[in-house]
């Protein structure tokens, strides 16, 4: 999924994405809107297929705040980016299909995921979908195992 | 649904930035150079074991700081693991996070553990007993 050739980004761009994912994902959860929730899926997918710097909110960081606060202090790898994108594209798809299937409460939890996912990141700049990798390769390790 | 998700995830984050760099005790791991695939020599007195993802900005920032706490302390080993290459090692010490070191003694017994940048003050200051154990 991520290239090692991907250029490092500007962490202060990632906390802005973070903080626009938040507003939307709580947008989706007053509105229930699915149509919402599957344009964020879409962000979500180009930053995780395409590369960060095609994701619409890393687009508007650079054009509108960017050039405002002057060159960045710090640079952060773009992997654990892509790859927390990647988990949000999961958590929006499934919420997308809750929605609408019928199954409003699956796409409600399932926002409320993300939602949460989002706001940690945007208010304490931890990155979940990162810092539980290890988990997660645990769990899948669990599965080859079971059915191996 | 949310406040609620808001609050839950404000908890979440206060919890994990108090957890963040602090020893925590009473961990019963052991097996610490096993784990690793090492096994100490004469001199080499404590393991510090790192659990990294190659998808862990934080990972990188411990990596540093622990290659600089080795070079000037003699007697302390740091081995780094990716747990995507050996989930049975983060099965095996109940690792949920990642970066997370777990120190260990000389006979493999566990000493001490952090997730998040350890706090290299704090982290001297409990391996200090070890490492100065004639």
């Amino acid at each position: 999924m991520s290239r090692p050739g991907d250029p490092p980004v500007d962490p202060r761009g990632v906390r802005f994405s973070a903080a626009v994912t938040t507003v939307v994902l709580a947008l989706v959860l007053l509105s229930g809107s699915g149509w919402l929730l599957a344009a964020q899926a879409v962000v979500f997918a180009l930053g995780a297929f395409a590369g960060l710097r095609f994701s619409p909110y890393s687009v508007l960081y650079r054009a509108l705040v960017a050039p405002r606060l002057g060159p960045p202090s710090t640079q952060e790898e773009a992997a654990p980016v892509r790859f927390s994108q990647t988990v949000g594209l999961v958590f929006t798809v499934v919420g997308v299909v809750g929605y609408f299937t019928g199954l409003t409460a699956l796409g409600i939890v399932a926002t409320a995921f993300a939602l949460a996912a989002a706001f940690l990141n945007a208010a304490f700049g931890f990155c979940l979908g990162c810092e539980m990798y290890a988990l997660i390769a645990r769990v899948r390790n669990n599965k080859q195992g079971a059915t191996a | 649904m949310l406040v609620g998700t808001l609050v839950l995830a404000t908890v979440v984050g206060i919890v994990l930035r108090s957890r963040d760099g602090r020893m925590r005790g009473g961990g019963g791991a052991s097996g610490g150079w096993a784990l690793a695939g090492s096994a100490p020599a004469s001199d080499e007195r404590v393991l510090l074991l790192q659990l990294s993802s190659p998808v862990c900005t934080p990972c990188r920032q411990t990596a540093g700081v622990l290659g600089e706490l080795t070079a000037r302390t003699p007697g302390v080993v740091h081995l780094e693991i990716d747990v995507a290459d050996r989930p049975d090692v983060a099965r095996e010490l109940g690792v949920m996070r990642t970066p997370t070191v777990v120190a260990f003694d000389r006979s493999g017994a566990e000493l001490t553990r952090v997730s998040g940048v350890p706090r290299v003050a704090d982290l001297e200051a409990v391996l200090a007993p070890e490492l100065n154990r004639p």
